[in-house]
């Protein structure tokens, strides 16, 4: 096995300790590795493609940067990620000028009866052959995904682009598993209304009742 | 929330639910639950359907994106290239003049106020002056030109001075001070030569002697 291909199938500590003897390939690897994720999860932050491409190459520059302060003690990508979620939220801070963003109240629960319940699973499914409906509703994420506070929004896109544990995501964010429970509920009811909300406007729009 | 109460305890743990993350009991009595309730059957459904749209719309916007250069430039930007040593001194000196220049001149000034403090007690031990300092050393003895007298120094063991004056008439030498190490103060008048050069504590050290006989012809008396 060649050095590149024996790199390849290395995992991330191994690869960090390398970089930090000096390899430079070890860590190109593991940017090769986490783009994608990172500008994702950049991008379901921001909804801006530029700025989420900045955001996720200064992540990497500062993960470089700091890695002496790494501690092993997580997993690589935990640390990687709390480091891009928490640039994203500097970016929206100074993007509205400072202030706090209006965070949910979570001790009300969210009305989901003016949801309509099953409108997306049964919509959706599971069957591929609906691509046309995901492909636009998949556009409709980015617009629902900015109505959810930051916070909310960080942890929905690391448990979904990342598939996260609660457990990691508590740790990665520095708070406590209930919150990461609870957050996680709060955004995706949110998520789900404007997403029901605009197939329920498709459809009266269609004058289809259900496909 | 909903229109089965038992839905109110149900629906917070759905999305734990469709996440793996319940606990083996919880598991249990959720999925009781769903198989009983056609709303919480229909909300899981959702939750799962926005998840995978979720990842799917992601990937779609990440799809697009062309990650070719991307590597290289985060590269780029952990190792630049680096210029010489000289060089990025000045950049970084013309960088603080341009970006912090009132720290740069707070920084000077308040330098320049500690060496104004700092150098004058560093070298004080080294040029002490005047009778109140610590230590102070003869430095030489002599007697104007056609004194009568000639002086004499000699150090005890206790390091205090002995100095005497040498009639060089033969005369009875006159005792003129005996100043011990230690001793501040003003060394009393000798005569107008020795006085002259006196300066301060007489511990010996840098005695020089005139152009005397090394000894006296005939020391015939003195005090300490």
């Amino acid at each position: 096995m060649c050095y590149g291909a024996a790199l390849l199938a290395t995992d991330d500590l191994t690869l960090v300790k390398r970089v930090r003897s000096g390899d430079q390939r070890a860590f190109k690897l593991l940017v090769e590795r986490y783009q994608r994720k990172v500008y994702a999860v950049a991008l379901g932050m921001l909804k801006d493609k530029e700025e989420a491409m900045d955001v996720s190459q200064e992540a990497f520059v500062k993960v470089y940067k700091y890695l002496d302060h790494f501690k092993g003690d997580a997993s690589f990508y935990t640390w990687l990620y709390r480091i891009t979620s928490n640039i994203c939220i500097d970016v929206l801070r100074k993007r509205r000028g400072g202030g706090e963003q209006v965070e949910f109240d979570e001790s009300q629960d969210m009305d989901l009866s003016e949801a309509r319940i099953g409108a997306l699973g049964s919509r959706l499914g599971t069957n591929p052959q609906k691509s046309a409906l995901r492909k636009e509703l998949a556009e409709k994420i980015q617009e629902a995904l900015a109505t959810v506070p930051e916070k909310h929004r960080a942890i929905l896109l690391l448990r979904e682009i990342e598939g996260m544990s609660y457990e990691d995501l508590a740790r990665t964010l520095d708070i406590p598993k209930g919150t990461v429970m609870s957050r996680l509920f709060h955004a995706r009811a949110k998520v789900q209304k404007i997403l029901s909300d605009y197939l329920e406007l498709d459809e009266a729009k269609s004058g289809v009742g259900s496909e | 929330m909903a229109g089965n109460p038992a839905c109110e305890r149900f629906v917070p743990l759905l999305s734990p639910y469709i996440d793996g993350e319940l606990a083996p009991s919880e598991r249990v009595h959720v999925e009781r639950h769903l198989a009983a309730c056609r709303d919480c059957t229909g909300r899981s459904a959702d939750l799962r359907a926005e998840s995978g749209l979720l990842r799917v719309g992601l990937d779609m916007a990440v799809d697009d994106v062309d990650f070719k250069d991307f590597a290289q430039k985060v590269m780029a930007r952990v190792t630049p290239e680096k210029p010489p040593l000289i060089e990025r001194m000045r950049l970084a000196l013309s960088e603080m003049f341009l970006y912090q220049r009132t720290a740069m001149l707070s920084s000077m000034a308040t330098a320049a106020v500690v060496m104004l403090v700092a150098l004058p007690l560093l070298l004080r031990d080294g040029a002490p002056e005047g009778y109140a300092a610590e230590r102070m050393t003869v430095k030489s003895i002599q007697s104007y030109q056609g004194a009568r007298v000639a002086p004499v120094v000699m150090e005890t063991e206790g390091g205090a001075s002995i100095i005497w004056m040498v009639d060089e008439q033969e005369q009875a030498p006159e005792p003129v001070k005996n100043a011990p190490a230690g001793v501040s103060g003003p060394p009393k008048k000798l005569d107008e030569a020795a006085s002259e050069e006196l300066g301060g504590e007489l511990d010996g050290q840098g005695t020089q002697q005139p152009a005397v006989p090394a000894v006296p012809p005939r020391p015939t008396g003195g005090a300490l």
